[in-house]
């Protein structure tokens, strides 16, 4: 009986959320019309010279982001000789592969690819929670397929996305050289899997 | 005022049919490939700009890239990227050797045969020296300023990649101008070069990291 208890605790102390691990404090304010700017703009082709490092293998090359209409954003990655690696479309809940070079073909590849490129392009996810620490960073709280995350938006700008299980972090988005609502430099991070992608605007 | 329309208009399509192409013929082929054989047989290095544009058509704007490409014979290349960032690929020996603003790696092309067999083309097309490939099937056109030549790859999996190569030969000198790469969906890769400095002294360790 000693020990459930003990593993009972020890089980919701590993469940405790996000915000209350890192003594976040609930707020009630309007949330913005557009909490991810970095890829809403219609008029503008997003370049990014990349580096990916997926399990000891690293891949370099130009990274390309679209915004094509409401909720449709077209994700392509070439070699810098310009050879496609991988084509994807965006469109709402879908997701098309135009292209992919049969030696990246591979669906845990393809499936975290998806994954970050959706929480990327992602402009107004539907906020569930807002935090606030100390200062004026707050954290909005939603759900993208069945995944938590948490945008933390510093001086009315968004500048990290975090993945996050229960009380701890699985993955960061961050956002850093930021300038009329284009991001110089972006990094993802896991924790868990061994999937780094870098941008550098171009 | 209607004399001075049929005017432009006549002028339009004059120098539309000026910069129009035509097919070679047989005959014409034949000279062409003797003179491009001769232009690729006394060439042992090739250093020239050059100047990369990755068409995307959903993209505004092609992606420009800039560099200097450096070729010695029997089959060493060497691209290397200065603008807008710093990146260089090195083929030899049958290896990709890259330097990516410092990160060196080495990938082994027999890894991707659609790699290598597009690396033997960059080789061969630099050098002019294309036509011996049974890969492909040619067709042949020329124009009042350069003769152009299309491959298309006779394999499935290379053809599902790359539905055509495109070459630009300059009438004069005979060698390659421009690089044309078009993918199945019609975006495409343009390798344009300048400055050409043929057989100037080039040392095997530009072909290093």
């Amino acid at each position: 009986m000693k020990y459930l208890l003990i593993s009972l605790s020890l089980l919701l102390f590993a469940c405790a959320s996000f915000p209350k691990k890192n003594n976040l404090e609930r707020i009630n304010s309007d949330t913005p019309t557009v909490i991810n700017p970095y890829f809403s703009d219609l008029s503008m082709d997003y370049i990014y010279k990349a580096k990916i490092n997926f399990a000891e293998k690293s891949f370099g090359g130009i990274f390309v982001i679209k915004k094509l209409g409401p909720e449709h954003h077209r994700v392509v990655f070439t070699t810098e000789m310009g050879n496609k690696l991988f084509d994807f479309s965006f469109i709402k809940d879908e997701f098309r592969i135009n292209f992919i070079l049969s030696e990246m073909d591979k669906k845990i590849l393809i499936n975290l690819l998806r994954r970050d490129f959706t929480v990327l392009i992602n402009e107004n996810p539907i906020i569930l929670q807002q935090f606030q620490t100390l200062g004026d960073s707050i954290f909005f709280e939603t759900r993208i397929k069945n995944n938590t995350y948490f945008y933390l938006r510093v001086d009315e700008r968004l500048h990290k996305i975090l993945e996050t299980k229960g009380s701890k972090e699985k993955s960061d988005y961050i956002f850093t050289e930021i300038e009329n609502d284009h991001a110089g430099k972006i990094k993802i991070r896991h924790k868990n899997i061994k999937l780094t992608i870098d941008l550098k605007a171009i | 005022m209607r004399n001075l329309l049929f005017l432009v208009v006549l002028i339009a399509h004059t120098s539309l049919l000026l910069a129009q192409e035509s097919k070679m013929n047989n005959t014409e082929i034949a000279e062409f490939k003797a003179k491009i054989n001769e232009t690729s047989k006394a060439t042992t290095t090739i250093h020239s700009n050059f100047t990369q544009y990755k068409h995307l058509d959903f993209l505004s704007n092609d992606i420009t890239t800039q560099g200097k490409m450096a070729f010695k014979v029997p089959n060493m290349v060497k691209w290397e990227y200065t603008e807008p960032f710093k990146y260089s690929i090195i083929f030899k020996d049958d290896k990709l050797i890259i330097n990516d603003s410092g990160t060196k790696s080495n990938m082994d092309l027999g890894n991707s045969a659609l790699f290598k067999k597009i690396n033997q083309l960059i080789v061969n097309s630099v050098k002019g020296n294309l036509f011996q490939d049974s890969d492909f099937t040619m067709s042949y056109f020329k124009s009042s300023k350069y003769y152009k030549v299309i491959f298309i790859p006779k394999d499935e999996k290379i053809k599902s990649y790359i539905a055509s190569f495109i070459l630009f030969f300059d009438k004069q000198q005979a060698d390659v101008m421009e690089v044309k790469m078009v993918e199945p969906t019609n975006d495409y890769t343009r390798i344009v070069f300048s400055d050409r400095l043929i057989n100037k002294p080039l040392d095997n360790e530009v072909f290093t990291n």
